[in-house]
């Protein structure tokens, strides 16, 4: 019975509340989907967990998350300076993309506990979260090269901006209007600036070591 | 009927070169209360998790362990650390966890956790966050989680070595009721035996991965002794047992205060002595001065210092016992710089604390070991941990690790230079942090309950190491819940108490002097040498007069 | 005190996604301010009398830079006021500046008081039964963070007391944060290990996980529940049926007075004031109560 009720949940459900809001908020369909579409594509990464994670992992998963959020409150005097981007990068090379995704989305929810929930929760979720799941296939290539690296963390940063900067405009305008894309780019041309330079700044610093540690825990606990 | 039987049990991790245990043997009966003791290191902790199939750790095993009951289940486990074993955020959830996980109906739940809260008497906890409970509340918390689950069999793994006595006393007082009241098996590892004696059934000895004693509480001593006039295990003893045992009664040794006191007064009633007091002749300069210090934390909040005022001498390990939460730590910190009292002078050195610029004040100066030696550590080795200090104090590259391999020979921890610190055991982490410390060339060293969550001959190496730094004019503060520790090592102890510090004095006539606040060797022969404070005075007062 | 906040988490949920939902994606002027009015009442009662001045002090600034600088980027409509840069500024862009930064002060508003009323427990108590594992994760990670925040003192304070710290500046302080970070994160995640077996000890994976809570839905939860959507159904039909539609560009549309939309702007402007109604019901209440004692 709990499994059909999921299926419909997930199969008509979902979908048609989605295309429900997009008839209901015409001039606003964009803007709606997105928001859903960021939802939603946290989905499967959350389902799989559900059916998959053992204790270590969960443990593992509740750990990073916390210690990511530990860092944003951390640096919460410098506006933008924060080491969760690199802290997400970090789980996904040592434990994979899907830990990665988790620890990134999870960390924004539960830091806007403190930061304040909004629209932007979804975003953060979803931006944080795809900067793991892409760190997780890069993870030889960065634990390698320092280069590969840094590249990656400064694409982090920038790609960071140009995808929470998307829905803002979607939102006030009801439609791609690119002026104020480029406005909002450029007005937030300093953060996206400080985004990518703590990124690799907290990367340089703490990829080796944390990995150090990383792998020392994985040997002596078998995870 | 038996509960739990372990026959010709032997385990080996992976890639170890000895068993952790070779060929333990013992049953245990349906009610009973088992302690469990032997030095750290002697395969306890793998025993007891062998006991409970969920957290077995992996290696080779041979013999069985076998649960007669109907499921491991019904086996509950409750380790050491108070904050390591909780999971969620809020107490009741907490209490529930292990119901959610059994899959029950939620009134079902709402029910246990009720009863199980009313039992343990946290109810007021009930809607609290986990992190805002002191230690003792945090571990009778995970007693009372594991307990909800209504389990047959405890098994609790040093669960008071983190706790102070007085948490700890509870602790042990809620574990022997619920094995009087609900006829819990209860199996114990604990290194403070002085409190559990009493209510154990049955005692088991191990040593170097063997069960070397099975037997009843009052007959363990005698057994020991049997095994070697100077078997390691004996020192951990409650002091009753000591006491009685070094006196050479061997049949049935008294195992608590009341009884120790019964046999005295049996054996050596009428008699009186009074030992000789040591002279005790403090040097000349001050190494540490407080005049009139108030600190508290916060504005609003309560003083912790009144007006302390103090003289500790160079030279001398002066001792600092008080209640708990009374502010010995905050005092400790106070004296170290890292509070800074509003009011008052606080003297290092005959210098005010304030004048020492940058990290002046702790360059080959004064030095503090905090309460959990983990804090200290950052490096992934011992080694690598230890050259911090040297490398702090600007000592050239090629010279420090000439320094902590000679202060890793004086505490004899040259084979875990290696090692990470976080593989090694209590009484490793407290020596590795102690040579921390020492790497810093302190005159004056405060340790902070140094004595927690180490067992006896850990004490007794930290003893040796005091008395080593006294011998090079050392000055030592420690604060400590330890009355027996401080009785043998300390020069003075005194009392914190009410934000001042009082009845400073030699340790005999300190605890000599105090009714309640003494140490269980005193307790028992004070009718008979008031001034006998540490086992070796007692028996030695005792043992050089007559027996009745 | 907080009336509204003691309703069942599930209610709360319904309420702000319905509420949020509608004010985040309906261009209709009415609504838009009406909920901004209900929002803005909620939030002055939830908050501390001193942290207000601040607040005023933060919004209104943010309220006119929204409202001045659509126009300067959006040239859409066909009213012009005056050209800058050859560029027109419209009266369309102008009006529609001001209700944009009444819906971002709005979303605002609404979204500060979601965040006091929907505490972590109650996130944590809605989602447990849908997704029990990851849940409990959060729950964990919730339970980590203060733990962490305690070490990271520890060990800060440690260090300190053996004079393991520089005062050289900027870069040695961070470096130093972050030799602290490193091993708060070893201890930590040995720690967890343990933590993992306790989970074991506890039974953990061994069956299927219910899921336990203090919160209870009674009868007033079940009326609420029924309110709001009942509100919420008559607001959505009024929009789907395009009685609530509103065009600024290119020229500034009329205002629909049908009775679908007059029932759709009352509808959601009873939803809007209906936790303010609440809040202050209960306070009246508990000033009679406490009379009583």
């Amino acid at each position: 019975m709990k499994k059909v009720i999921s299926y419909i949940t997930f199969f008509v459900l979902i979908p048609a509340v989605t295309v429900g809001g997009a008839l209901i908020f015409r001039d606003r369909q964009y803007a709606w989907i997105t928001l859903c579409v960021a939802l939603l594509s946290c989905i499967p990464f959350f389902l799989h967990f559900e059916h998959r994670a053992d204790v270590k992992r969960l443990v593992t998963v509740a750990v990073m998350t916390a210690l990511s959020v530990l860092g944003r409150i951390i640096f919460t005097p410098i506006p933008a300076f924060k080491p969760v981007a690199a802290f997400v990068i970090i789980t996904a090379m040592y434990f994979g993309g899907e830990a990665g995704f988790l620890v990134g989305s999870l960390s924004a929810v539960i830091s806007n506990f403190w930061f304040g929930q909004g629209p932007w929760t979804p975003f953060q979720m979803f931006s944080w979260g795809l900067i793991g799941l892409v760190a997780g296939f890069l993870s030889e290539p960065m634990k390698k090269s320092r280069i590969v690296l840094i590249i990656y963390s400064i694409l982090a940063g920038v790609s960071y901006s140009l995808m929470t900067d998307i829905w803002t405009v979607l939102w006030a305008d009801g439609y791609f209007n690119i002026s104020r894309y480029l406005a909002a780019l450029v007005s937030a041309l300093p953060f996206t600036a400080v985004y990518a330079l703590s990124n690799v700044v907290f990367l340089l610093i703490f990829a080796r070591p944390i990995g150090k540690i990383l792998e020392r825990i994985k040997v002596k606990y078998a995870l | 009927m038996e509960i739990l039987h372990i026959e010709d049990l032997s385990f080996r991790y992976p890639k170890a070169e000895r068993n952790a245990l070779s060929s333990v043997s013992f049953s245990v009966k349906r009610g009973e209360f088992i302690v469990v003791c032997g030095e750290s290191g002697c395969g306890k902790t793998t025993l007891l998790r062998l006991l409970k199939s969920e957290i077995s750790p992996a290696g080779d095993l041979s013999g069985s362990v076998k649960y007669l009951g109907e499921d491991s289940l019904e086996i509950g486990f409750v380790m050491q650390d108070p904050d390591s074993q909780i999971v969620t955020d809020t107490v009741w959830h907490e209490l529930a966890f292990g119901l959610e996980n059994l899959g029950l109906p939620c009134d079902v739940i709402r029910r246990r956790v009720g009863e199980t809260a009313c039992y343990f008497g946290i109810e007021e906890l009930f809607r609290r966050k986990t992190d805002g409970l002191s230690g003792g509340q945090k571990q009778l918390l995970n007693l009372a989680a594991v307990t909800a689950m209504q389990p047959k069999v405890l098994i609790l793994d040093e669960p008071t070595g983190q706790l102070d006595p007085i948490a700890a006393s509870e602790f042990i007082a809620t574990l022997s009721k619920l094995n009087r009241e609900l006829g819990m098996t209860v199996i114990l590892a604990e290194h403070r035996l002085d409190e559990v004696f009493p209510i154990a059934d049955r005692v088991l000895v191990m040593e170097d991965g063997r069960a070397v004693l099975f037997d009843l509480p009052e007959k363990i001593g005698g057994e020991l002794m049997k095994l070697g006039k100077d078997h390691p295990m004996l020192e951990a003893l409650p002091s009753t047992v000591r006491i009685c045992g070094s006196l050479g009664y061997e049949e049935k040794i008294p195992i608590t205060v009341r009884e120790g006191r019964d046999f005295i007064e049996n054996h050596f009633g009428g008699k009186k002595a009074v030992l000789p007091e040591k002279e005790y002749i403090p040097g000349d300069s001050i190494a540490v001065e407080l005049k009139n210090v108030f600190f508290r934390y916060e504005r609003d909040l309560p003083d912790i210092l009144r007006g302390t005022s103090a003289k500790i001498y160079a030279g001398e390990i002066f001792a600092i016992l008080g209640g708990n939460g009374s502010g010995k730590t905050t005092m400790l910190n106070v004296i170290g710089g890292l509070l800074k009292p509003y009011r008052g002078k606080v003297l290092v050195a005959e210098r005010p604390v304030g004048a020492y610029k940058g990290n002046s004040l702790y360059r080959q100066n004064l030095a503090i070991l905090p309460q959990n030696p983990r804090a200290l550590f950052v490096r992934d080795t011992v080694g690598a941990d230890l050259a911090e200090v040297p490398e702090a104090r600007g000592v050239k590259k090629s010279e420090r690790e000439a320094l902590v391999v000679s202060v890793a020979k004086r505490l004899k921890i040259l084979h875990l230079l290696k090692k990470n610190p976080f593989d090694l055991s209590g009484g490793e982490q407290q020596k590795c942090a102690l040579a921390k410390v020492l790497l810093s060339e302190p005159r004056i060293v405060l340790l902070d309950e140094p004595t927690k969550g180490i067992d006896a001959s850990a004490k007794r190496g930290l003893s040796e190491i005091l008395s080593e730094l006294k011998s090079a004019g050392v000055t030592v503060i420690i604060v400590t819940h330890d009355t027996e520790f401080a009785a043998e090592n300390a020069d003075r102890c005194a009392l914190f108490f009410d934000g001042e510090l009082i009845a400073e004095d030699i340790p005999q006539r300190f605890f000599g002097g105090n009714t309640f606040y003494t140490t269980a060797a005193n307790r028992i022969v004070r009718e008979v040498c008031p001034n006998a404070v540490t086992v070796g005075q007692a028996v030695g007062s005792l043992a050089n007069g007559d027996t009745k | 005190m907080k009336a509204f906040g003691s309703f069942h988490p599930a209610v709360l949920l319904t309420y702000f996604v319905a509420i949020i939902g509608i004010f985040m994606f309906a261009s209709n002027p009415v609504m838009r301010v009406t909920a901004l009015l209900g929002g803005i009442l909620f939030c002055l009662l939830l908050q501390k009398k001193r942290e207000i001045p601040g607040n005023l002090g933060f919004y209104i600034p943010l309220f006119l830079l929204v409202a001045v600088t659509n126009p300067l980027f959006s040239h859409a409509g066909v009213t012009p006021l005056f050209f800058l840069n050859g560029n027109p500024v419209t009266l369309e862009a102008s009006v529609y500046g001001v209700f944009l930064a009444v819906t971002v002060i709005g979303v605002m508003m609404w979204c500060k008081c979601y965040s006091e009323i929907m505490t972590g427990d109650k996130f944590l108590y809605l989602f447990g039964s849908i997704v029990p594992k990851l849940s409990l994760t959060l729950s964990m990670a919730f339970r980590f963070l203060p733990l962490f925040v305690r070490r990271m003192k520890t060990v800060t304070t440690a260090r300190r007391g053996l004079g393991l710290y520089s005062q050289r500046g900027f870069v040695d302080r961070i470096k130093g944060t972050g030799q602290v970070f490193l091993s708060v994160i070893s201890w930590s995640l040995e720690n967890a290990m343990e933590t993992s077996m306790s989970m074991r000890a506890r039974a953990y994976g061994k069956a299927k996980r219910t899921s336990f809570s203090l919160f209870r839905f009674t009868m007033r939860d079940g009326v609420m529940i029924f309110v709001t959507l009942l509100l919420f159904a008559l607001t959505v039909t009024g929009m789907a049926s395009g009685a609530t539609d509103f065009f600024f560009y290119p020229r500034i549309g009329e205002l629909s007075l049908s009775p679908l939309a007059v029932t759709a702007y009352s509808s959601f402007a009873i939803l809007a004031f209906l936790p303010f109604v609440i809040e202050v019901r209960g306070a009246l209440l508990w000033r009679y109560y406490i009379s009583r004692i």
